[in-house]
């Protein structure tokens, strides 16, 4: 089953309109004291989780908002909507 | 009564309670370096512990194409040391797989993609191997199904061809180095789930599974699509995110198709197996995902670039679709390290959709590199922390996404 994610604004669409926009990964970073491996942990490593994961998404065919949803990684389905805040 | 007894290809037996090494996920890469380890360096007390079946994951779901040419002066030898590798490998695992040397050809539709071609041709020759630019009327002479007319969207400009490139039976693979790994005392555990590593003063001291837990000094994450989820255990993060990639089969015809034909623009590629089907695939949905669901969406897109670039196809029936897990670097290129904090500790994994190409002769390095604690020349490049020092390699500027909007 393909997937359909819930726009903040444009409702239920079709998962093909949007684009991933990557997990959620907390604040940039402080630049006091960064250290290359902060720096990289932040920009290149991802958890990539086998589960329910907290996630970017931006509707590019459509209102191109970017807002963030809940999705279960075992499944594909969305579990639950957020607002981005 | 004049039937021999046919004997397992490789044994079933009993989980022991500790082994020296431990390899993780029991496909292409996980055997071979199992195979090597006990060939090469005398290494047999291994057990490889797979979860479903041997080859269950990308090992059985590629569609088996060879080739060795990629851009990076680090990537080439590796792939380009691995083609040489088939035929000998049928005639040492007295296994046939199939190997069938047909040539690469890759398609131009752009003036831009046949500059990054000509990149890419003078990179693989500058190593040695064997690639040549070639014009439209030369597809079409190695191709004669190819359809170099204005009818197409984004017509053939031009190509790649890569002649000591193919096929190889990709399930041969698998149990020919199963084969030869049981054979050589090598335990292949499958339907076993490993469940925890555990660690102690940064050292591998045990790894559990869900049939008993294991004392080993040594372990190898080779478990392709869940490398992230074994790496967890070990709290190593990687720059992997799992995107499942999408085949299909057509319906078994003729021989039609003697090479293998990929075009970036379209989007696919394509070769005729020994069956006579035309296996085909290319497309990834963009999120991480651990399902191989396939969509209606990429088999209408297959139909609509086969029969716009070979209209002979016009009319053929898909016969199956699957999909397998794609482990995505942001480079293109694997991560392969080991001993890196925590000693006993290997990894072979962040091969995308490549990684059996690469499986037998990285199995041959990573058994080098485990049973002697440091890592071959060959494989230092792919090490994990090339990322701290953003030193990514640029595998990714390679024509795949090249088009007329370029």
């Amino acid at each position: 089953m393909s997937l359909m994610i819930t726009c903040p604004i444009c409702g239920k669409r079709n998962g093909y309109e949007f684009r991933f926009g990557g997990e959620e990964r907390g604040p940039r970073p402080e630049e006091e004291g960064l250290t290359h491996e902060q720096w990289c942990d932040y920009v290149h490593m991802r958890s990539n989780i086998g589960g329910v994961q907290e996630e970017w998404w931006f509707h590019r065919d459509g209102c191109g908002s970017w807002f963030k949803i809940m999705r279960d990684t075992l499944t594909n389905l969305e579990v639950e909507v957020q607002e981005k805040t | 009564m004049f039937f021999k007894k046919r004997r397992r290809l490789w044994e079933k037996t009993r989980l022991k309670s500790s082994y020296d090494a431990v390899i993780v996920g029991g496909g292409l890469h996980g055997l071979a370096t199992a195979y090597y380890l006990a060939r090469d360096h005398g290494m047999s007390n291994i057990a490889v512990i797979e979860r479903r079946y041997i080859g269950f994951g990308g090992s059985g779901r590629n569609t088996a194409i060879v080739r060795a040419n990629q851009r990076t002066k680090e990537n080439l030898p590796l792939y380009a040391e691995g083609l040489k590798l088939w035929p000998k490998l049928t005639d040492e695992l007295d296994f046939n797989l199939m190997f069938f040397n047909c040539g690469n050809l890759n398609l131009a539709h752009s003036e831009s993609a046949l500059g990054s071609m000509r990149l890419l041709v003078a990179s693989a020759q500058f190593q040695g191997i064997q690639s040549e630019l070639v014009d439209a009327k030369q597809c079409k002479e190695i191709v004669p199904i190819l359809d170099i007319s204005d009818r197409l969207t984004y017509p053939i400009l031009g190509g790649m061809y890569h002649s000591p490139g193919g096929t190889v039976r990709h399930d041969a693979v698998v149990w020919g180095l199963a084969k030869g790994a049981s054979g050589l005392g090598v335990e292949i555990h499958q339907g076993t789930e490993v469940t925890g590593i555990k660690v102690e003063k940064k050292k591998v001291v045990e790894v559990e599974t869900d049939k008993g837990t294991i004392r080993t000094a040594m372990v190898l994450n080779a478990a392709g699509g869940y490398s992230t989820l074994i790496s967890a255990m070990v709290g190593i993060r990687l720059p992997i995110h799992v995107l499942t990639i999408q085949a299909m089969v057509t319906q078994p015809l003729k021989p039609i198709l003697h090479h293998v034909v990929s075009s970036g623009a379209y989007h696919v590629y394509a070769n005729q197996t020994l069956k006579g089907e035309i296996a085909t695939g290319a497309h990834m949905d963009p999120w991480p995902n651990y399902t191989t669901e396939v969509s209606a969406q990429y088999i209408k897109h297959q139909a609509e670039a086969l029969t716009e670039l070979m209209p002979v196809l016009n009319g053929v029936k898909f016969m199956r679709a699957w999909a397998g897990l794609a482990d995505m670097t942001p480079d293109m290129a694997p991560l392969i390290d080991g001993n890196d904090h925590i000693k006993g500790y290997y990894m072979d994994c962040g091969w995308g959709y490549f990684g059996f190409k690469s499986g037998v002769v990285t199995g041959r390095y990573m058994a080098e590199f485990m049973s002697s604690g440091q890592c071959p020349d060959i494989l230092k490049p792919f090490t994990l922390r090339r990322y701290e020092d953003h030193r990514l390699m640029g595998e990714i500027a390679n024509p795949i996404n090249y088009g007329p909007w370029n």
